[in-house]
């Protein structure tokens, strides 16, 4: 073969590679937005948005005195660095916070539960307790369609509490309303929900991301569509999906609520802390998930950016299996309470970018009371080991995963640490996170755990959610009640408060659940995380949720 | 050469066949069960049985394999555990943005490596080869993910800063525009490129000293043809091996890079599934990236034709 076709064949290989390096077109269509952003006719309600309505689009800067030519007003983008990509586009069968964010902008849920834990109506009016025992009544909101025309009704909200119920659909968040046996369409406009009993929590379930209302018209394809398609009621529609590296989601010109002021909102995928950072401070993003709390300083320190610190709903605890020597005895799991410091942790590890507990779980969740904390008193933990008869240097196993929460292992080893000085010698353990759960939730014999590290959020913002899997007797290993705890007293209040109708009924129940808890020690209670979030000082209105969603809709840019 | 070609490619079949079944068992000994990983911490055993039978990883290894290999020459490579997509779409919208950066940071390096190589040579021990071999050095010591943060701190925030400039001179991460290739291009290429410079000068200071270059020069050929014409072409040989791998990692390898700069590409893909347990997903990476392999040595084999007539294949 002679030496010029083979160069020939080899140009052509290269050819074809770089043939293939066109690549997609410029992300951001410079197409010029109409004058109006959208003008946004009166919404028939006040929509229940759960930003603290200050923006009116007419507030909107006056447009220039001078008459130029029509000059286009410049469409408004916010992009924001999010660490993860969205698994895909079904948000029945997502788990992620960060594809709740990008997908509630597209989805809306029957209530919302507002950044302060309020629940709101959002696509039903209201929910009230039906005729028969265990019904409820949902009363939509009417003259609501979906972005593709079919309309918000009855049947449409059958249609997507069946597909979560199916279990054939695996939809991982079904248990949330698990207990719902039929879903009935009264009228156009109200459903019957008949439940295996009463149920209180119903309203803040519904109001979870996984069980936001999907178009009919989708649903109705299957999930491998539904995995690559997104037609929701919401004020953003999705533009375009290019994995691992950004979604884009653009103004919904029909939307039934306030119209947004940005027109483009972009969730940019950077995986690497640096690189989210370096992006923010160039002004490249307008916002930046999750800041190394080491760094929230020296941006802080930026003037054009401002951070911001939102509780979050997850808790970090150690909890004790109570059914393993030494931890049966409520002397020494009160002793570890009082042995580790849980400030010193939070100061050294998280630069106070965490949040001691004084209860099992965080404030902004309904149900919450604050307890009087273990502070560190090594005299104590001393004594209460001696009377527990714990000879000095005993040895114990902590496990604790490697990796999946933040500083996971060094809190583990400030644990190590502290418990030495009161005469306990901790071995720590690690797993892998795949193996680590299906480890200390074994069942009963083969269960070695002595005491091991977990978090758990809340995204119900409900107590029932924060402690009825954990404390309950029901919910022992298979269950998520590691510590095998089981108290009477607890379980009963924990079953009244989970039927109970009455808000402030409710609130007491758990009050008192809690300060049993609180004094049976099952956990060495450590901390609840808090996110920290860099904005550019000229973003007004952005919210960032507790649990963790990032919601662009009521926010503007100057 | 066409039918040597063909026989090459023939060849690659088994290999492939016997990476996919490697690879296929392997993963199946990583600890971790995909059906967790999948199912989700808050999932019922009975809903992890589930998944694991929809995943058909209750059946054995064998049946699993004859399943998977059957589907695969229908092109059907399975669904992505993790998003519940097609592994075919997940990894091939991700091919040419790996095609992408693995090519044009070659080019770059081996336009610069190479003739930096020889340089070197022609001027060994000078202050121009010193300067070089340091520059090469400094090329192969620095991390990539360290060099990668510091040309988009200098790039994005530092020299904007100076200049006083309302925005960065180059964009930090994502795509679409030429710009956005510049600084991937040049935290991938470095490496490879020194590795070239310092392996083209051993080379070249080898072959300057045979006897077939003393007798071009002793024939009065000027010293750029001796150079170019009579030394560089078989003093490549053994570059083109190296940049055959280097090409073959880099489809593969991109990793760190890909994550730095928010690059979707195959490897960050590769790293994910990795920590996801998304089986389909590795499988189906790894068939990619063996695929690449077997078709870049053919290619260098192709090469060594080409650069030396000596070498022939029938």
């Amino acid at each position: 073969m002679k030496k010029s076709t083979l160069l020939l064949i080899l140009l052509l290989a290269l050819g074809m590679v770089l043939a293939a390096c066109g690549g997609p077109a410029p992300t951001a269509p410079a197409e010029p937005a109409p004058a109006e952003p959208a003008p946004a006719e009166p919404a028939p309600a006040e929509p229940a948005a759960e930003e603290p309505a200050a923006e009116e689009p007419a507030a909107e800067e006056p447009p220039t005195p001078e008459p130029i030519v029509e000059e286009p007003v410049e469409a408004k983008t916010l992009t924001i660095a999010s660490g993860t990509d969205v698994e895909n586009l079904n948000i029945h069968i997502v788990t992620s916070s960060p594809s709740f964010s990008v997908l509630e902008h597209i989805y809306e849920t029957l209530f919302e539960m507002n950044p302060e834990g309020v629940l709101e109506p959002l696509l039903a009016e209201s929910i009230e307790p039906g005729d028969a025992d265990a019904t409820f009544i949902l009363n939509l909101r009417e003259g609501i369609e979906f972005s593709d025309g079919t309309p918000f009704n009855a049947d449409a909200v059958k249609a997507n509490l069946d597909w979560v119920l199916n279990p054939d659909n695996g939809a991982p968040f079904r248990f949330l309303i698990s207990r719902i046996e039929e879903v009935t369409v009264v009228d156009d406009y109200t459903v019957q929900l008949t439940l295996s009993g009463d149920f209180a929590p119903l309203a803040a379930h519904l109001s979870h991301g996984a069980l936001a209302m999907v178009s009919p018209s989708v649903l109705e394809q299957g999930a491998e569509f539904m995995a690559s398609n997104a037609v929701g009621t919401g004020p953003y529609l999705l533009e375009s999906w290019q994995r691992d590296e950004a979604v884009t989601l653009t103004r919904n010109p029909n939307y039934w609520g306030a119209a947004p002021m940005i027109e483009t909102v972009v969730f940019k995928v950077i995986k690497e802390d640096g690189a989210r950072l370096i992006e923010i401070e160039a002004g490249t993003v307008d916002v930046a998930v999750r800041v190394p709390p080491a760094e929230a300083g020296r941006l802080a320190a930026n003037p054009n950016i401002d951070i911001v610190t939102t509780p979050g709903l997850r808790t970090i605890y150690i909890f004790f299996n109570v059914t393993q020597e030494p931890f049966t005895d409520v002397r020494v799991r009160q002793a570890v309470n009082y042995a580790v410091d849980k400030e010193a942790i939070v100061t050294a590890l998280f630069d106070n970018a965490a949040r001691v507990s004084d209860a099992p779980f965080a404030p902004p969740i309904f149900g919450y009371s604050a307890q009087e904390p273990y502070s560190r008193d090594v005299e104590k933990a001393r004594a209460l080991l001696a009377d527990a008869g714990i000879p000095e240097g005993t040895t114990v196993t902590l496990y604790h995963p490697t990796g999946r929460y933040i500083q996971d292992a060094l809190v583990a080893d400030a644990v190590r640490a502290q418990l030495r000085e009161v005469g306990l010698n901790v071995q720590l353990q690690t797993l892998e996170w795949p193996q680590y759960v299906p480890f200390v939730r074994k069942e009963a014999p083969d269960n070695e755990v002595q005491f091991a590290m977990l978090g758990w959020g809340t995204p119900t913002m409900d107590a029932d959610y924060a402690l009825y899997a954990l404390f309950h007797s029901n919910e022992i290993p298979p269950g998520f009640n590691g510590a095998f705890y089981q108290n009477p007293e607890v379980d009963a209040l924990l079953d009244a408060a989970r039927t109970e109708l009455d808000a402030e009924v409710r609130r007491d129940l758990y009050d008192q659940a809690i300060s049993i808890i609180w004094e049976d020690a099952p956990w060495l209670f450590l901390y609840s995380e808090v996110q920290v979030t860099a904005v550019r000082s000229n973003v007004d209105g952005f919210v960032i949720h507790p649990n963790e969603r990032l919601i662009a809709t009521g926010a503007d840019k100057n | 050469m066409l039918t040597y070609i063909a026989r090459r490619l023939l060849l690659a079949i088994p290999v492939l066949l016997g990476a996919s079944f490697l690879v296929f068992t392997s993963i199946r000994w990583i600890p971790g069960d995909p059906a967790i990983a999948m199912a989700g911490e808050l999932a019922t055993p009975e809903f992890i049985a589930k998944v694991r039978s929809d995943l058909g990883l209750d059946r054995p290894l064998m049946v699993q394999y004859g399943i998977y290999l059957q589907r695969a020459l229908q092109g059907d490579l399975g669904q992505s555990v993790r998003s519940g997509l097609p592994v075919m779409d997940e990894i091939v919208s991700r091919i040419p943005r790996t095609l992408q950066l693995a090519t044009i940071s070659l080019i770059v390096s081996v336009s610069i490596g190479i003739p930096i190589g020889v340089i070197s040579a022609t001027r060994a021990n000078t202050w121009i080869d010193g300067g070089s071999m340091i520059f090469a050095l400094l090329g192969v010591s620095m991390p990539i993910f360290w060099l990668g943060l510091m040309l988009m701190g200098f790039f994005a925030v530092q020299l904007p800063n100076w200049l006083n400039l309302s925005g960065p001179v180059l964009p930090p991460t994502g795509s679409g525009t030429w710009q956005h290739f510049i600084m991937p291009t040049i935290a991938l290429a470095a490496n490879s490129m020194a590795i070239q410079a310092r392996m083209t000068r051993a080379t070249m200071l080898d072959v300057l000293r045979s006897d077939y270059v003393r007798t071009a020069r002793a024939k009065g050929a000027k010293e750029r043809i001796v150079i170019y014409k009579h030394a560089l072409p078989n003093a490549l040989v053994p570059i083109v091996t190296i940049v055959g791998l280097q090409f073959g990692t880099l489809l593969g390898g991109a990793v760190i890079t890909e994550t730095v700069f928010a690059w979707p590409g195959v490897g960050r893909l590769l790293i994910d599934a990795i920590g996801y347990r998304d089986y389909p997903i590795i499988q189906g990476a790894v068939l990619f990236i063996t695929t690449g392999f077997v078709l870049v040595n053919l290619l260098v084999d192709i090469l060594y034709a080409y650069l030396n007539p000596r070498i022939h294949y029938t």
